[in-house]
């Protein structure tokens, strides 16, 4: 299959939609794109077709069918979750999981050509066992607290699953770790711009980012080429936490696991649904993936660990990030 | 219509009346010079500023930051060299000998007998290869998971070369052509009680030989005497040690009597013994896959072992040497 001529983007407002859709049609001109979403984003290109579409309603996958049947959809980028988890643990359910497989026999049943899903090398989990490169065969162990990651790696199970099944449907899975540059603002990027930002007393685990331009350039290549398979999408180079704190000049607070799981617990529950170890133990344990398929497939990414982080970082400063 | 040339010396003015205010701003606002350190600041201000420093980064201040894929920071090991260098010289007095048994370039993995608890006889067997070996390659050290866990060991370990034991690891880097010590013996190694200290015991599951079949680098065999009697291990305590989480309680005459003094390790006489390396490359790459090979391999040389530690412990004349 050449280039695809109509792509169909779900989850139009996530962080991984908005940016894909922005790079594909400024890249270019002859590009349809079919947007799908729960709300209309507040700027749309005139070359973006939306529909507004609900992937917790039960006979979704119908509708979607209907939708990609008839504005004759090459492939279909899956970007539809959650930027971060929500306290609203079994409607992050809903959508993950259950809407993920939705889109999944909607595209068996549109027939389309090409499927891109997003994810991330945190399913694999942040674990003192992990070897120093997580490789694409690699279990996806997860985090047994953190629900958005469980969806996930069921979301990924399913279309293994589904992939058998359907093996006229070229997929790719791009799996990329915790992006970073000027337009990222997450979970990770406001836990980094603390004033005072809490590590775990005794660990300093090796951190490893991607920077969003170099995670976009491998959603489009994956979408306009065949690639089809699992890719952990990173940046090269790893660098310690405390390191990139002190590079950045912020002021680090250790707080033993106990202490610091204990003050964090009400605020991590609201925000995120789930404990503080759901996301402290990534800045505990070593949960670097490695990126060599990634990089055969997508090409060299232009930034390193520490240049994305870099990156980031001067441009929260220009924005008064202290 | 206007005339363009009407319009030219405007444009001009305008420009020229931006540069003048421009100027004018300059002359009022002095650019900012390099910033004075503050005079007649006391001892005790300048010791605040530096213990606070300190704690926020818990004396890791002096790290390079440059940290390679699998942790190690040059900085800290040349900070830390000169201590190793004390500890290899002046506390074990180590006796090194066959260390022109490794391959001059390329990687070996090497596969010693492990004993004594802390590791010591990784640090100490990476100082003698760094300092008497021909090419002072500083080889990678497996670490067994269960120190990985504990906190504050694991970042310095990192940070001096030492890596989680497993096979992924251990793999990418002999590819990168590193020497690489192992410990098969791990956790059984480690714990060997003292009527025990000088038998090695049984090699994992072979993982060591296999991973030298799948990546083509000579078997490197290394005795070590002496780290068995640096922390004594009178009987593993399990009562206490389940509350913790741990396997046991570690029981020396030093241990949980003084406290972390006994975390020193006593200063015995060392002897290492690099043998020979056992040549794989007359077998096939895939003959890991054998299992009754790799299992007679392991055997082999987990014997040569035991010999190396026969004939160390033959040389040594006493503990204290």
């Amino acid at each position: 299959m050449s280039a695809p001529g109509v792509i169909a983007v779900t989850g139009l407002g996530s962080f991984v939609g908005r940016r894909l859709v922005e790079r594909l049609l400024a890249r270019s001109p002859h590009l349809r794109i079919v947007g799908l979403d729960q709300r209309r984003p507040f700027r749309l290109d005139g070359r973006v077709s939306f529909h507004r579409i609900d992937l917790t309603e039960p006979t979704v996958d119908g509708r979607i069918a209907e939708i990609l049947e008839r504005e004759r959809v090459e492939a279909v980028v899956h970007a539809a979750f959650r930027n971060e988890p929500t306290s609203d643990v079994e409607m992050d359910h809903e959508i993950e999981t259950i809407g993920s497989l939705h889109v999944m026999h909607a595209c068996a049943a549109a027939k389309v050509k090409r499927l891109v899903v997003s994810s991330s090398t945190m399913l694999y989990g942040p674990r003192p066992d992990n070897p120093n490169f997580l490789s694409e065969a690699h279990p996806l162990r997860g985090h047994p607290e953190a629900h958005c990651v469980a969806n996930r790696a069921e979301m990924e199970q399913l279309l293994a699953e589904w992939r058998v099944r359907h093996p006229d449907t070229e997929v790719t899975v791009l799996r990329h770790c915790w992006t970073m540059g000027p337009g990222v603002w997450n979970r990770v990027a406001r836990y980094f711009s603390l004033p005072v930002v809490p590590m775990l007393l005794g660990y300093d685990p090796l951190i490893q980012f991607v920077h969003e331009d170099d995670c976009l350039h491998a959603y489009e290549r994956a979408t306009r080429e065949p690639h089809p398979g699992v890719y952990n999408v990173v940046g090269r180079g790893v660098a310690p936490l405390s390191t990139l704190l002190r590079l950045a000049g912020k002021r680090i607070l250790p707080l033993p696991a106990p202490i610091l799981f204990r003050m964090a617990y009400y605020p991590s529950q609201a925000q995120t649904g789930d404990p503080p170890a759901a996301f402290y133990d990534y800045l505990r344990w070593l949960w670097v993936a490695d990126g060599a398929r990634g990089f055969d497939a997508f090409g060299e990414p232009v930034y390193t660990t520490k240049e994305a982080w870099i990156s980031f970082v001067s441009a929260r400063r220009m924005r008064r990030y202290r | 219509m206007k005339d363009p040339e009407v319009e030219e010396p405007r444009g001009d003015e305008l420009l020229r009346a931006l540069a003048s205010l421009r100027l004018e701003i300059r002359s009022r606002f002095p650019e900012r010079g390099p910033v004075r350190p503050p005079v007649g600041e006391s001892e005790w201000a300048r010791l605040y500023t530096d213990l606070r420093r300190r704690i926020a980064t818990l004396g890791m201040s002096e790290r390079s930051g440059e940290v390679d894929e699998f942790g190690m920071d040059e900085v800290v090991v040349d900070r830390a060299r000169p201590i190793l260098d004390l500890l290899f010289d002046r506390w074990f007095r180590v006796d090194l000998a066959g260390a022109a048994e490794l391959p001059e370039r390329g990687p070996a993995l090497l596969v010693a007998n492990h004993s004594g608890l802390l590791p010591w006889d990784g640090l100490m067997l990476c100082q003698a290869v760094e300092r008497f070996h021909a090419s002072h390659r500083r080889p990678r050290f497996l670490v067994a998971d269960w120190l990985i866990t504990l906190p504050f060991v694991q970042p310095y370990l990192a940070r001096l070369g030492g890596v989680r034991a497993c096979r992924e690891n251990a793999e990418r880097l002999l590819s990168t052509g590193h020497f690489v010590v192992a410990f098969p013996e791990g956790v059984k190694g480690a714990a060997k009680v003292f009527r025990e200290r000088y038998r090695v015991k049984r090699f994992g599951r072979g993982g060591v030989v296999r991973v030298a079949l799948e990546t083509g680098v000579p078997l490197v065999p290394v005795g070590i005497v002496g780290a068995e009697e640096a922390h004594p291990l009178l009987f593993k305590w399990t009562t206490p040690a389940r509350s913790f989480g741990l396997p046991f309680v570690p029981v020396t005459p030093t241990f949980p009597l003084l406290g972390p003094l006994g975390g020193l390790p006593l200063p015995t006489k060392w002897v290492i013994r690099i043998g020979a390396p056992i040549p794989l490359d007359h077998l096939a790459p895939d003959a890991g896959s054998d299992e009754l090979l790799v299992s007679r391999l392991t055997e082999e040389l987990r014997s040569q072992v035991q010999s190396l530690v026969d004939v160390a412990l033959a040389e040594r004349e006493s503990v204290w040497g």
